[in-house]
C-alpha cells in the first residue's frame, strides 16, 4: 500500500559508488504545498538523491514513489514526465541557444516533429514574467552573466508546471532581490499544492521560508521530514557536522585606510559600460564588492586584470600607474591573484591532479635553468597547501574533478595562496560550499588580510559581506554608487547598501 | 532568434557574397568576360554541387562537435559500388543510384554506432573506417574506370540544364534549403544542437546524446551518398580516386562558412556560400594557368585565416545587457560620481 498523501517518498534508498556508500537507506517525504529543506555538508548525498529523483541516475535499492506510484526513473525526460522539475545547481545551458529555447530544453513543444517557436517563445515568456525577469526571452544565452544564466536556469525548472519541484542551490550566484523573487514564487507554488523540496547551504533562508526539513550526514538521514520550528540554527549545524561546531569568531579588524593603496582605481570607464568607477583597496584591507545580478561586478574586475579594455581613467597598483593586459601580467609584474567564480571552467583543470591544479601559478618559480619542473619542489608546495587549506584528499595526485565543491573551491583559492601575491581579487568565494568550509574560508581571508595582503571580494550574498569585509563598495548598473563602512550589523548595512542601490541617486541629481 | 545574432549572421554571409561578387568580377576581367560566357558558367556550377553536399556533410559532424574525416571514403566507396553492381552485376541504374545513397546512410549510422558504443573519439573512429572504406573502394574496383555509359538515365541527370543550370546543382541547393528549414524546424535536429553545444545540459533535460551522435553521423553519411549519387550522374566515370580530394573541401566550406568548430551551430547558407569562394579559387586557378597545387595551399590558408579571424572575432568583449532593475522614478540619466573611497559613509 503506498499513501497518497506525499506528493514524493523516498523510501530507505541505497546507492553505492565504487568505494563509497553514498546514500545509506535514506528516507523523505514530501507533501504538497509544502516547502521542505534538504540539507547536508558537501559530500553528504544531497546530490545523489536528486540525481535518482531526476532520473540521472537509478538508485540500488529502496523505492522511490512519486504521487502514490513507485518509479525506477531511466532518463531526466521519464522524471520529467511523472511531473518532477528540478532547477539543477551548475549552470547548465546551451550557450548557442537563445534564453527561450534553454527555458524549454527537453520539453520543446512540437507538433509533428517541428518545433513550434512561438510556444517556446510564449511559454519562455510566461516563466520569465513570473520571476519578474526582464529579458528578452530572445537573447543568446552566451551574452548573460552567470547570475543571469542561473535565472535561466531557475525558470527552466518552473517551465513544465510540475507537481514536485527540486531546487538545488537555487540562489548560490545570484542576488538577495533576485532570491527574494524566487522565493515569492516558490510559495506561491507552494499554496497551490506543490511540492517545493529546497537544497541549500544558506541556513537564514533556509529557515526563512521551509516549512519542514531533512538532514543528510554521511550518506544517513539524520533528520527525516521534521518540522523546521523543532529546530534552531544551532541545533540544524549540530546535526549537519554531527558535533557542535565553534561558533564562528570574526575577528575585530580595524585596517588602516591611509598610505598608498595597493590597488587603486580613478575613474576607470571600460569598453564593457564601466562609468567612472573608482575605489580602492590597501593592504591589510578587505575591500567588498557587492551588487546585484548585472552590476558589472565581475566584469570589472576582468577589465582590471586586462580581459576588457578600460576606455579612460587609470589603474594604480601600490601608487603607481599600471597597465594591465593580462592574467600573467598581473600575477608577473603587479603581484595582483584572480580567484575567479566560475570555478568549473575558469578556475580549474579538472582532468589534472590536486598538486598540478596548486602550482600551476608558481611552475616558473618552481623550476630551474632549463625550464624543468624540479618535482620535489612542486610536490612539496602543493602538500603544504593541501594541509594549510586542509583539503580533503586521498594523495597530491588525485584529479581535482573528483573532489567535491568546498575542496575544488580550496585548490582553486590554493593556487593563488601560493603564487603569493600581495593582492588578491576572490569572486564569490564561497557560492556552493558548505557551513563548515564557509567559516575556514572567512578565517583564512582574514588571515590574509593580516599578513599584510590587500583583499577584493566580490560577493552578491549580502550575509557574507557583512562577516567578512571591512568596507563595502556596492555597485548599480555598471557604476560605483557608494560606499560604507561594514560595522557587522546585517540589518544596518542592508539598509544601507539598499538605499545606495536606490536611492542614493536619486539624492545626487536632487541635490 | 534576436536581431543581433540574425544581424551578425547576415555580416558573416553578406561578407562571404561580397568576396565571392569580387571574385567573379576579378575572373570576368581577367578572362576578358569569357568567365560568363554560358559554358563556363555551366561548368562553374556544375563542379559546385559535389562541394555544396560534402560541406553539409561535414557541417552535420561539427553541428554535435564530431567530425567526419571519412566523407571521401564513404562517397568513393557508396560511388564504385553502386558502379560495380551497375556495370558488372546488371542491377538496374536507379537502384543502384539508391544503393550509392543507401551504403552512405549506413556507413555514417556504423559511425555513429561505434562512437556511441566505444566512446572512442569520433575523429579516430573516422580515421580508422575512411581506411578500411578507401581500401575496400580500391578492393572492387582495381585499377579500372567504370564509365558512366552503363547508367545512362543517372548520366542524364547530370547533362540536363534547366534555365541554363546544371540541374545537379539545383539539387545541391534544394539539398541545403531541406537542411536549412530541418535544423530550424525539427525536434530532432535542435536535440541535435543541444548535444553538440553542451551535452551536460541536454542529458539533465532528458535529451539522448547517444541518439544525436548516431543521427548526425548518419545524416553526414547520408549526404556522402547524396555525393555520391551526384558523382555517378555528373562524372564520366567512377575509378579508385574518386572521394580522395573531398577532406580538405568537407571541412573548408562549413569553416569558413561560419559554423563553430567546438559544436552547437550550423550554417546552412554560409556553408553554401563558401562552397563557392572554394570552387572561385578552383577557377581562378584554371584560369590563371596555376599548378593546382596552389588550390590546396590557398584553400588550407583560407581556411587557417578564418579559424583565427573566428578567434579575434569572439574574444571581443560582448556588449552587456544593460540591467533594468533601476527604480522606474530613476532619472534616464543618473548622475555619475565618483566617490571618494575612503570616505567615511
Amino acid at each position: 500500500m503506498t499513501d497518497t498523501a506525499y506528493a514524493l517518498e523516498v523510501r530507505g534508498i541505497t546507492k553505492t559508488f565504487p568505494g563509497v556508500r553514498a546514500l545509506d537507506e535514506v528516507n523523505l517525504r514530501l507533501k504538497p504545498g509544502e516547502v521542505h529543506a534538504l540539507l547536508g555538508e558537501n559530500g553528504a548525498g544531497k546530490s545523489t538523491l536528486i540525481k535518482i529523483i531526476t532520473g540521472i541516475q537509478p538508485q540500488d535499492s529502496g523505492e522511490l514513489i512519486v504521487n502514490g506510484e513507485a518509479q525506477t526513473f531511466r532518463s531526466a525526460h521519464e522524471a520529467t514526465r511523472a511531473g518532477i522539475g528540478v532547477v539543477h545547481q551548475e549552470r547548465n545551458v546551451i550557450t548557442d541557444f537563445t534564453v527561450a529555447e534553454n527555458i524549454v530544453l527537453g520539453n520543446t513543444p512540437v507538433k509533428g516533429g517541428r518545433v513550434q517557436w512561438r510556444e517556446v517563445r510564449e511559454g519562455a515568456k510566461r516563466v520569465l514574467d513570473l520571476l519578474d525577469f526582464p529579458i528578452d526571452p530572445a537573447t543568446p544565452t552566451s551574452l548573460l552573466s552567470p547570475a543571469q544564466t542561473q535565472l535561466v536556469e531557475i525558470a527552466r525548472g518552473l517551465y513544465t508546471d510540475s507537481a514536485v519541484l527540486l531546487l538545488d542551490e537555487p540562489t548560490a550566484s545570484i542576488s538577495e532581490t533576485e532570491s527574494k523573487l524566487l522565493f515569492d514564487v516558490v510559495h506561491r507554488l507552494a499554496a497551490q499544492g506543490r511540492a517545493i523540496l529546497f537544497v541549500s547551504h544558506k541556513l537564514e533562508e533556509v529557515f526563512a521560508h521551509c516549512d519542514t526539513v531533512t538532514v543528510f550526514r554521511d550518506g544517513r538521514s539524520v533528520a527525516e521530514s521534521e518540522p523546521l520550528a523543532n529546530y534552531s540554527k544551532d541545533t540544524i549545524v549540530d546535526l549537519l557536522v554531527g558535533r557542535t561546531l565553534a561558533k564562528l569568531e570574526v575577528p575585530v579588524r580595524s585596517p588602516s585606510e591611509a598610505g598608498t593603496p595597493a590597488l587603486e582605481l580613478r575613474d576607470v570607464s571600460t569598453a564593457g559600460g564601466h562609468r567612472d568607477v573608482s575605489f580602492a583597496v590597501h593592504p591589510g584591507q578587505i575591500l567588498g564588492i557587492y551588487g546585484l545580478v548585472g552590476a558589472g561586478r565581475s566584469e570589472l574586475a576582468k577589465a582590471i586584470l586586462g580581459l576588457d579594455r578600460i576606455t579612460s581613467g587609470e589603474v594604480r597598483v601600490n601608487g603607481a600607474p599600471a597597465q594591465i593586459r593580462s592574467v600573467g601580467d598581473a600575477l608577473g609584474r603587479y603581484g595582483i591573484g584572480y580567484v575567479t567564480e566560475d570555478r568549473k571552467a575558469e578556475g580549474l583543470f579538472l582532468d589534472q591532479t590536486v598538486a598540478r591544479n596548486l602550482t600551476v601559478t608558481v611552475l616558473k618559480r618552481l623550476s630551474n635553468a632549463f625550464g624543468f619542473v624540479r618535482e620535489r619542489a612542486a610536490r612539496a608546495t602543493a602538500d603544504e597547501y593541501i594541509a594549510s587549506l586542509d583539503v580533503k584528499v586521498s594523495n597530491r595526485d588525485q584529479l581535482v574533478g573528483q573532489l567535491s565543491g568546498g575542496n575544488q573551491q580550496k585548490v582553486s583559492l590554493g593556487k593563488w595562496l601560493a603564487a603569493n601575491t600581495d593582492t588578491l581579487i576572490i569572486d564569490e568565494p564561497t557560492v556552493g560550499i558548505d557551513v563548515r568550509t564557509k567559516g575556514a574560508f572567512y578565517q583564512l581571508i582574514w588571515a590574509l588580510a593580516e599578513q599584510g595582503k590587500a583583499v577584493l571580494v566580490i560577493s552578491s550574498d549580502l550575509a557574507e559581506m557583512v562577516t567578512l569585509v571591512d568596507r563595502i563598495v556596492v555597485m548599480q548598473d555598471f557604476e560605483v554608487t557608494g560606499s560604507v563602512t561594514n560595522t557587522h550589523d546585517y540589518d544596518e548595512m542592508s539598509k544601507s547598501v539598499i538605499r545606495l542601490i536606490h536611492e542614493e541617486r536619486i539624492d545626487v541629481v536632487e541635490g | 532568434m534576436s536581431a543581433r545574432f540574425a544581424r551578425l549572421a547576415r555580416d558573416q554571409n553578406t561578407i562571404l557574397a561580397a568576396v565571392i561578387i569580387a571574385g567573379v568580377i576579378v575572373l570576368t576581367i581577367s578572362s576578358s568576360g569569357g568567365f560568363l560566357s554560358p559554358i563556363s558558367i555551366e561548368t562553374f556550377f556544375q563542379f559546385l554541387a559535389i562541394p555544396i553536399v560534402i560541406g553539409l556533410a561535414q557541417m552535420a559532424a561539427l553541428a554535435v562537435n564530431q567530425m567526419n574525416l571519412a566523407v571521401g571514403a564513404i562517397g568513393g566507396f557508396a560511388a564504385c559500388s553502386a558502379g560495380v553492381l551497375i556495370a558488372d552485376f546488371g542491377v538496374p541504374p536507379w537502384l543502384g543510384g539508391l544503393i550509392a545513397i543507401l551504403i552512405g546512410l549506413a556507413a555514417g549510422v556504423l559511425n555513429g554506432l561505434i562512437v556511441v558504443l566505444t566512446q572512442i573519439n569520433g575523429f579516430i573512429v573516422t580515421l580508422a573506417t575512411m581506411t578500411i572504406l578507401s581500401g575496400a573502394q580500391y578492393a572492387i574496383v582495381g585499377t579500372r574506370t567504370i564509365t558512366s555509359a552503363s547508367w545512362p538515365e543517372i548520366a542524364a541527370i547530370g547533362t540536363a540544364r534547366p534555365l541554363g543550370i546544371p540541374l545537379i546543382f539545383w539539387i545541391a541547393v534544394g539539398i541545403a534549403i531541406l537542411l536549412s528549414v530541418a535544423y530550424r524546424q525539427t525536434l530532432l535536429a535542435r536535440n541535435m544542437l543541444a548535444s553538440g553545444g553542451n551535452p551536460l545540459a541536454a542529458t539533465l533535460s532528458g535529451i539522448s546524446n547517444s541518439r544525436s551522435l548516431v543521427t548526425a553521423h548518419g545524416l553526414s553519411g547520408l549526404l556522402c551518398g547524396v555525393a555520391a549519387f551526384l558523382v555517378l550522374a555528373s562524372l564520366p566515370g567512377v575509378n579508385k580516386s574518386i572521394g580522395e580530394d573531398w577532406l580538405l573541401s568537407s571541412f573548408a566550406a562549413p569553416i569558413i562558412g561560419g559554423v563553430s568548430l567546438t559544436g552547437g551551430t550550423v550554417a546552412v547558407l554560409g556553408t553554401v556560400l563558401a562552397a563557392t569562394i572554394v570552387r572561385l579559387v578552383d577557377s581562378a586557378r584554371a584560369q590563371f594557368q596555376l599548378e593546382p597545387s596552389w588550390v590546396n595551399f590557398v584553400i588550407g590558408a583560407v581556411v587557417l585565416g578564418t579559424v583565427a579571424l573566428d578567434r579575434v572575432r569572439t574574444r571581443r568583449p560582448a556588449t552587456r545587457q544593460r540591467s533594468r532593475r533601476t527604480p522606474p522614478d530613476a532619472p534616464p540619466t543618473a548622475a555619475s560620481r565618483a566617490i571618494d573611497p575612503g570616505a567615511p559613509a
